[in-house]
């Protein structure tokens, strides 16, 4: 495979000399890129990979959770489950794992406190969301919002081998009950609810598929396969690195039939693109090709 | 002092010292300009006209561009067809023409998409792509730059300080384009609501929900205070009314406005969309320190 050797390259050069990965231009690792990163260069030995492993040991909070970039404030945030997530499938033993899984379940969109859950169910009914079911959000003090939750419960379930108590499961029940509760009419799932002031909201390629990563092992519910459905259409057209590579790790592991489709798509996109620059994107797209190959996807939820 | 003096007394002391609080003022600097001017051109369609349409209308600004770096902050929200939700990638190509031939340096587009996380996508299904593509001018995601911890520069919302992208701190020139829409929450979205697209979603969410939570009016205030555009684009040839930003039905409005203050553009825009403007909490505080009410100059 040339291209993924290609981009592997492409990958390493970015490296930051700090460790880790920056996700615009400039040079400061952020956390979210350097997990995607790393999870595409997970093979390879190179001192890129060691400096950023060295990098997520470096910045993560005393609290057990991750911020979001090199520098920022101490209060932790969603890419706390990406991390989790990415030391996991390359296999690095990282100290205290117990509090940062404490973190991810004592952090919960702002609707699953009961001053906020009266407010939703009386005063503010603008959007159309069931505040019993409440998954995690973006960052602490908000509510909860669809990429963030699914990716606390692919986090969670991937833990139950170690950690597996009454709280997480609960947790999860509530985290897929909400994901279920804010899927968009049409099937699919846009940022947060599907319906805002009685309209319905178009969803997004990349969210519903990372929820689709998190419903895996949901096959006969009715969210899902509506959510795949859309997700085929959707991706027909699409030519988005970033939103195709998300498609075929969806599809991989739901067992799709469009995925060779979306393979190839996702390679005609590399071929019309020689100048993708993005790392998100261009990790992403490694992630889904290596995971198509080896049958190892990453974000599998059930281990 | 008996029980019901002391009462008293602690509720007169309690109650002064809310008042003092609330009357105290919450923003370090008067920004206002002595006088703001402002040109509303006629425009009815999308078109490659619009190069000579803005550049003529920002001749008639004498701005000061030679040798400035300029950053235009449109509004890309989200893609829903048929919806003119996003300021016109015809006319954020046009605009950038029209800097680079008033002799910017440079010219960058930068934006921080509010609900999608592809802005790769999002530029291609805007048709933004192959304006800067065609019109080989730069892109910045700012949901993704480097940040700069940022102290406010008002305190409305108690945020203190954001983490703000570099590539807006650092630029000389910065120009809010927004789509002229009205708003559920705000009333209308305009030049200086279009600034939230300045909050990274790296640091603070898709959407970015901690304003909301701050409080959508109190957080524009601040925002513009400390990055205060200093000129405004407002796509007002297909506006947005009902329940904005996302859901609403497109109208003929057939206007630019161009503007170097944003208090004066939001508030000719809110009449455009035949709102009152004064009736806007955001509109009538920012007229106070940022930009002006009255002393408008129409060219």
């Amino acid at each position: 495979m040339g291209l993924i050797e290609d981009i592997h390259a492409g990958i390493k050069t970015r490296s930051l000399p700090t460790g880790g990965w920056a996700g615009g231009n400039g040079s400061q690792a952020s956390v979210e890129t350097t997990c995607y990163a790393l999870l595409a260069l997970h093979d390879r030995d190179s001192s890129a990979r060691d400096n950023a492993i060295e990098f997520l040991s470096r910045v993560r909070n005393q609290d057990g959770s991750w911020p979001a970039f090199d520098g920022d404030d101490r209060e932790g945030c969603w890419t706390t489950t990406l991390a989790l997530i990415t030391l996991r499938f390359i296999n690095v033993r990282f100290t205290n794992f117990e509090k940062s899984l404490a973190w991810l379940l004592k952090n919960k969109g702002r609707e699953g406190h009961w001053l906020w859950k009266w407010k939703f169910k009386t005063v503010d009914r603008a959007v159309q969301l069931n505040p019993d079911k409440f998954g995690w959000p973006w960052f602490p003090g908000s509510v909860s919002w669809i990429i963030p939750t699914a990716f606390s419960l692919i986090a969670l379930r991937q833990s139950a081998a170690c950690c597996h108590t009454a709280e997480v499961t609960d947790r999860i029940r509530i985290g897929m009950d909400m994901l279920r509760d804010r899927a968009c009419p049409q099937g699919g799932w846009n940022a947060g609810n599907g319906i805002v002031f009685g309209a319905a909201l178009r969803p997004h390629i990349d969210a519903t598929a990372i929820a689709l990563l998190a419903v895996s092992d949901s096959s006969g519910d009715p969210t899902a396969i509506r959510g795949l459905g859309w997700l085929r259409d959707a991706s027909k057209d699409c030519s988005s690195v970033f939103s195709l590579s998300w498609t075929a790790l969806a599809m991989l592991m739901h067992r799709d039939a469009t995925l060779n489709s979306c393979i190839a798509k996702l390679n005609e996109a590399f071929s019309g693109q020689s100048s993708i620059s993005n790392i998100e994107a261009l990790s992403l797209a490694v992630i889904a090709m290596n995971a198509v190959q080896h049958d190892r996807n990453p974000f599998q939820a059930v281990i | 002092m008996n029980r019901r003096d002391w009462l008293i007394t602690s509720a007169a002391v309690t109650g002064s010292a809310l008042t003092v609080g609330l009357r105290r003022q919450k923003y370090s600097r008067d920004l206002r300009p002595k006088r703001s001017r402002i040109a509303i051109l006629d425009a009815d369609h999308y078109s490659d006209h619009l190069n000579e349409v803005i550049y003529e209308g920002l001749r008639l600004f004498n701005l000061d561009i030679r040798g400035k770096s300029v950053l235009l902050k449109p509004n890309i929200v989200e893609y829903i067809p048929e919806k003119p939700v996003n300021t016109d990638a015809q006319l954020i190509g046009a605009a950038a023409e029209a800097f680079l031939r008033l002799d910017a340096a440079s010219v960058v587009v930068g934006e921080g998409p509010g609900h999608h996380r592809d802005t790769d996508l999002l530029l291609h299904e805007t048709g933004l792509a192959d304006q800067i593509s065609q019109r080989k001018i730069r892109f910045t995601d700012l949901n993704r730059d480097e940040l700069i911890k940022t102290k406010l520069r008002a305190n409305y919302s108690g945020l203190g300080h954001l983490w703000l992208p570099r590539t807006i701190l650092e630029s000389d020139f910065v120009v809010s384009m927004p789509k002229v829409k009205t708003h559920h929450w705000t009333g209308v979205t305009l030049s200086m609501k279009n600034m939230f697209g300045i909050v990274p979603g790296a640091r603070y969410g898709w959407p970015k929900n901690i304003l909301h939570w701050a409080g959508i009016h109190e957080c524009i205030l601040d925002i513009c205070a400390t990055v205060r555009p200093h000129f405004v684009i407002a796509d007002g040839i297909v506006g947005m009314e009902g329940d904005g930003p996302l859901n609403g039905r497109g109208v003929n409005l057939n206007t630019i406005v161009l503007c170097d203050d944003p208090v004066a553009a939001d508030i000719v825009c809110a009449r455009v969309l035949g709102m009152i403007p004064e009736r806007i909490a955001h509109i009538r505080e920012a007229s106070t320190f940022i930009g002006n009410a009255r002393n408008h100059e129409f060219l």
